[in-house]
């Protein structure tokens, strides 16, 4: 990977996303039921909760070549799981700090919360990141590389 | 490759008719997968769900000896039962199975082929990464007890209690105060048919007490529970009433020689009780208790005559309270509903106008064994007051100052108190200030439309603005919209229709339960239509107005359906529960105990001798929470692992 | 300390009385109130009941005014210039867009409208807010038994979101009033309106209100009144004359600023109540109760 001169407009982010089940997925479900168009540029992976999803899971996805990453759980309050999306929230604070200590722009990493029953949203959010992610470019990965290299893998 | 058995994967996509194959190119899929690592066959059909489709399958695995599956189809909460049931049927582990949402996810909501394809080959690439690291699950197993505890001896706890009773299992069944029957013993009269409360609650009662199921506790609460579905520990206080229940033989001349008198707590403080007393005559069990806040004796060490005329030697002054431990399998929660204290009205005149009263205190009156011995006389100076406003949705409806829910009884027992009053004062005139009539039940508009037309009782349709006196009366002003004019009645007595509030002993029972109340206050169900009475924590029951407000069929028959969850529960000897939690890996952890303050289920402890954490498998739901907090790498969440997660990502940015 | 203070119309001319007894309570209590510099009209409740933000200019400059001085908090004494300001504050504070549109109003004079930092505090609150202890060691007077009626009106309870104190049954004069040495009485309609501007061309109108509040308030004892609205004290003064010569029954009762009531108990010069502005003359009571 490199600092790719490609022209914004035909540049095709590659977005990661991780939606927890009983919330944002089934909200994406609802959106195809619905037949909801949307950006297909983001690719899912379902977990149980938000609260899966480890920092080192985001970075390894930006460390891999993904341009951006959203995690989809369900509202405040709304958990499954009691008070998982609470946790993601906070972890949220902390990654987009250190995302932009990485100098990764912070606003390549989001978090959502949209319902089982909020498909239009499920698909305005999804549209609306990809249209973000477009305008932001492809991210140059030289810094990262250099982090990764010092960090090693966690498995 | 820790977690991996798998090196004979097949992939099986479905067309879904042409909801998938007419956005994703099938064929183009089919080649793009062909020799991806650990792919040994990739097939499709136009309906994998279908029967032909699952024999396919089915044929497959066995004719290529697979070991596991990924079927890219519609989302997995359509179909993964189905599937997974499909390859324990071809004889695989049923959790060696992925599902690739390429419908919902893929096919329906991309129009471009070309982009869905693509799309979709991510997608599989990802599920086939996860699915060569799945491990073989065997679903977890538990032991039921089946003993069902019931807190809560109002109508709800007695329906329930007597249900489960009757089906064959035990019942603890658990009461604050020293006898059961809660508020429906306090009502005179029911609508809409008008039958006796007591004449209809009592023989029930006295079935609770007889029952040889029925483990009855009164002036007891429950104080902790620990444990989960199946196997709950729970601790219940005796409290102190100072009458040896054993030895009592419930003659009642305790109660007669008693010298010292106080507020009726049953009667609405409209009449006085001894301080040894039974609540009510017809109380079950037929102990009294002693106050123990007002007890000459026990406060000052002064009288003492109640010990000194008991014939069997029942009063124990000494008495301290005691701690039981039971194990039950369910507990059904029927702790029932208080009304908004009066007090608290001020601009409504409560707590400062003597005979601005409550509807249970109405009720009170009313009723033949009250404090009036049924005849209508108001608080204040006992006259019969020849003018009374009923005030409906007194805090209810009300979300700028107090609650936005309807309380839902109280247009029925409106109309009944207006009724009632009209028949046992002639002469007089009741006023119903109300913001709609809802009369939805059986008999429940009939009902109404009586009051209404036969009864004369004036309904006047707008809120009360504000209320007063003046001269010895009491001035009620408000607005009538349906004539558009401000109206005042003066009356000289006011019944307010306060709002139903969850007993307080919610909130105390939902934090042992860590179960969720709603932002009422109210036991919230599992799902408000398809799961009523079951609440969020697996094997606890709801029943009555801990809920919601009801009235006594729907409470009756919520309490029933508990009931038969309890029932439905205790029928099988063990029960199933997921295998997708979370794992130790006791090489890795260093006992740190990050995991256990971050589990929201009480699953994880800290084994002290390894020093290392440990899961309880039963308590865990398999939210991984743990796993992505673990600093080590330690936890894992079975199927959801780290490494699975990573292939995915891998899968996809390829 | 010192605080930024917005007099408004009526306590230069009618109320006169008010505002010199209210400043020399707050500075006996070592409070200086600092008049503004340069203030117009609050807008009345003109500003607040059309949908024509043109209208809000008028307590926009007042807020903006304020901003300018740098301290915080600004004071009314009127309840009708607290009620329009503080409504205008929190109107601007919710609509980013009209706040927008009258700063782009505003460019020509060159100044910046901004709803942030500023805050609309009546006096009544301020005293509320003081240490109850020393107010009381202040008090000069005997206790007196003086039955005062506390009138609150409209405007300094409603709407609820600018309410200073329980919108139902506000309590913040008696309180005051208590700690000054003064008898309290309860009536139902101490936060009824007095019919306001109604005076102007239905006097029937406020003929009816009046005469309801008085009867109640002297039905439960009340001998005087106490308010803080230069409008309402006009209705309630000028009415009550006027229905006393047309029923004898009528028994009119003095209507005062609470901050007169406040200044005598601390013993300060009655001639800063200038009581010949009262239509109905309250020396005969207050020499009759010991306090003049």
């Amino acid at each position: 990977m490199s600092e790719v001169s490609a022209t914004k407009a035909d540049f095709e982010p590659k977005i990661i996303a991780f939606f927890c089940k009983w919330c944002t997925s089934a909200g994406a479900d609802l959106a195809g039921t619905s037949r909801i168009n949307y950006a297909p540029n983001v690719v899912g992976i379902r977990v149980m909760c938000s609260s899966r999803v480890d920092p080192e899971h985001v970075l390894e996805a930006f460390r891999e070549g993904a341009d951006g990453v959203l995690i989809g759980g369900c509202h405040p309050g709304d958990c499954h799981y009691q008070t998982g999306n609470f946790k993601t929230m906070r972890r949220a604070a902390f990654l987009s700090n250190l995302l932009d200590a990485l100098s990764i722009d912070s606003k390549r990493f989001r978090v959502e919360w949209i319902s089982a029953s909020e498909g239009r949203r499920f698909a305005q959010t999804i549209t609306s990141f990809t249209e973000e992610i477009r305008s932001l470019g492809p991210l140059s990965r030289k810094r990262l590389l250099k982090e990764s290299a010092r960090g090693g893998n966690h498995e | 490759m820790k977690y991996s058995h798998a090196n004979r994967l097949g992939i099986f996509i479905c067309h879904c008719g042409v909801n998938i194959s007419s956005t994703v190119d099938i064929e183009t899929v089919k080649k793009a997968l062909t020799g991806y690592p650990g792919v040994s066959l990739i097939t499709d059909h136009t309906y994998t769900c279908s029967n032909p489709g699952q024999d396919m399958i089915r044929n497959k695995i066995r004719e290529e000896e697979l070991d596991s599956v990924v079927i890219a189809a519609c989302s997995p909460s359509l179909h993964e039962n189905t599937f997974r049931k499909t390859l324990e049927e071809a004889g695989i582990n049923p959790y060696k199975l992925e599902i690739a949402n390429i419908r919902e996810q893929c096919s329906w909501v991309h129009s471009d082929r070309k982009v869905a394809t693509e799309k979709a080959i991510s997608i599989i690439k990802a599920a086939v990464s996860k699915a060569l690291l799945n491990e073989p699950l065997t679903p977890i197993s538990v032991p039921v007890t089946r003993k069902a505890l019931v807190v809560g001896g109002g109508i709800a706890g007695i329906q329930a209690s007597l249900n489960i009773a009757n089906s064959g299992y035990k019942v603890i069944l658990v009461e604050k105060e020293p006898s059961i029957g809660g508020k429906m013993a306090q009502l005179s009269e029911t609508f809409p048919t008008l039958d006796c409360s007591q004449c209809i609650l009592t023989h029930r009662m006295v079935e609770v007490e007889r029952h040889p199921n029925i483990n009855l506790m009164v002036s007891s609460e429950v104080t902790r529970i620990s444990g989960f579905v199946g196997n709950f520990e729970v601790t219940i206080r005796k409290k102190k009433t100072y009458v040896n229940a054993e030895k009592c033989n419930g003659c009642g001349i305790c109660i007669e020689k008693c010298p010292r008198k106080t507020d009726s707590e049953f009667d609405r403080a409209l009449s006085k009780r001894k301080v040894i007393y039974r609540p009510f005559p017809q109380a079950v069990p037929n102990i009294p208790v002693i106050d123990g806040e007002h007890c000459l004796y026990l406060l000052k060490g002064r009288c003492g005559v109640c010990r000194d005329v008991c014939g069997p030697g029942a009063i124990e002054f000494e008495q301290e309270e005691r701690f039981v431990k039971e194990k039950v399998g369910a507990i059904v929660i029927a702790t029932g509903y208080e009304t908004f204290p009066i007090e608290n009205i001020p601009e409504y005149g409560g707590g400062t106008i003597p005979d601005v009263i409550d509807g249970l205190a109405f009720e009170r009156i009313l009723s033949a064994s009250g404090p009036t011995g049924g005849e209508i006389r108001r608080p204040s100076d006992g006259k019969v007051p020849k003018e009374v406003a009923f005030i409906q949705c007194v805090c209810s409806r009300d979300p700028e100052k107090y609650f936005s829910y309807c309380s839902k009884v109280c247009c029925m027992y409106t109309s009944k108190h207006a009724m009632l009053y009209k028949h046992r004062v002639k002469d007089g005139q009741p006023y119903v200030f109300y913001i709609d009539i809802r009369a939805g039940g059986k008999g429940y508009e009939e009902f109404y439309q009586r009051a209404s037309e036969e009864d004369e009782v004036l309904y006047i349709r707008g809120k009360v603005s504000r209320l007063y006196r003046e001269d010895g009366k009491i001035v009620v002003e408000g607005t009538d919209t349906l004539l558009q004019e401000n109206v005042a009645v003066r009356v000289d007595m006011v019944v307010l229709a306060t709002a139903i509030r969850p007993s307080q002993d919610v909130s105390r029972i939902a934090q042992l339960l860590k179960a969720s109340v709603d932002e009422n206050g109210f036991f919230t169900e599992a799902h408000p239509k398809l799961r009523p009475v079951e609440s969020m924590t697996a094997g606890v029951f709801l029943a009555g107005c801990a809920q919601a407000p009801r009235d006594i069929p729907d409470t009756v028959s919520g309490a029933s359906a508990a009931a038969l969850m309890v029932c439905n529960l205790f029928a099988s000897e063990e029960l199933k529960h997921e295998p997708t939690i979370a794992g130790v890996d006791e090489d890795v952890c260093s006992g740190c105990g990050i995991c256990i303050g971050v589990c929201p289920y009480e699953a994880r402890e800290l084994d002290r001798e390894k020093r290392v954490a440990t899961v309880n498998e039963v308590l865990c739901e398999g939210c991984g929470a743990c796993t992505a907090a673990c600093p080590s790498g330690a936890a894992v969440q079975r199927n959801f692992t780290d490494k699975q997660i990573s292939s995915m990502i891998k899968a996809i940015l390829a | 300390m010192e605080i930024s203070y917005y007099p408004g119309c009526s306590l230069k001319t009618s109320a006169i009385n008010f505002e010199r007894t209210a400043l020399s309570t707050l500075e006996e209590l070592g409070i200086y109130a600092l008049e503004l510099p340069r203030w117009n009209c609050c807008g009345v409740m003109f500003s607040q009941s059309a949908d024509n933000l043109m209208l809000q200019l008028a307590p926009a400059r007042v807020i903006m005014e304020a901003r300018e001085t740098g301290r915080k908090r600004l004071l009314t004494l009127c309840s009708m210039c607290y009620n329009t300001l503080k409504r205008s504050l929190l109107f601007f504070k919710r609509n980013g867009e009209k706040l927008k549109k009258i700063n782009a109003f505003l460019k020509l004079e060159e100044r910046d409208f901004s709803a942030e930092g500023v805050e609309v505090i009546h006096l009544l609150t301020l005293l509320s807010e003081l240490d109850t202890s020393n107010f009381k060691m202040k008090i000069k007077k005997i206790k007196s038994n003086l039955k005062v009626a506390s009138y609150y009106g409209c405007l300094l309870t409603r709407p609820r979101e600018i309410a200073l104190d329980g919108v139902e049954n506000p309590q913040i004069m008696e309180k005051l009033l208590e700690i000054a040495g003064f008898q309290t009485v309860n009536y139902p309609f101490k936060t009824d309106c007095c019919a306001s501007f109604q005076v102007v061309n239905r006097r029937n109108v406020v003929k009816k209100q009046i005469r309801k509040i008085v009867t109640s308030a002297v039905r439960n004892g009340a001998e005087i009144f106490a308010l803080s609205c230069p409008l309402c004290e006009y209705n309630l003064d000028s009415v009550q004359q006027e229905l006393a010569q047309e029923d004898e029954t009528f028994t009119p009762i003095p209507v005062l600023y609470i901050s007169q009531l406040l200044s005598l108990a601390l013993g300060q010069d009655p001639k800063l109540n200038d009581f010949s502005l009262h239509r109905i003359d309250p020396r005969p009571l207050f020499k009759e109760k010991g306090l003049l």
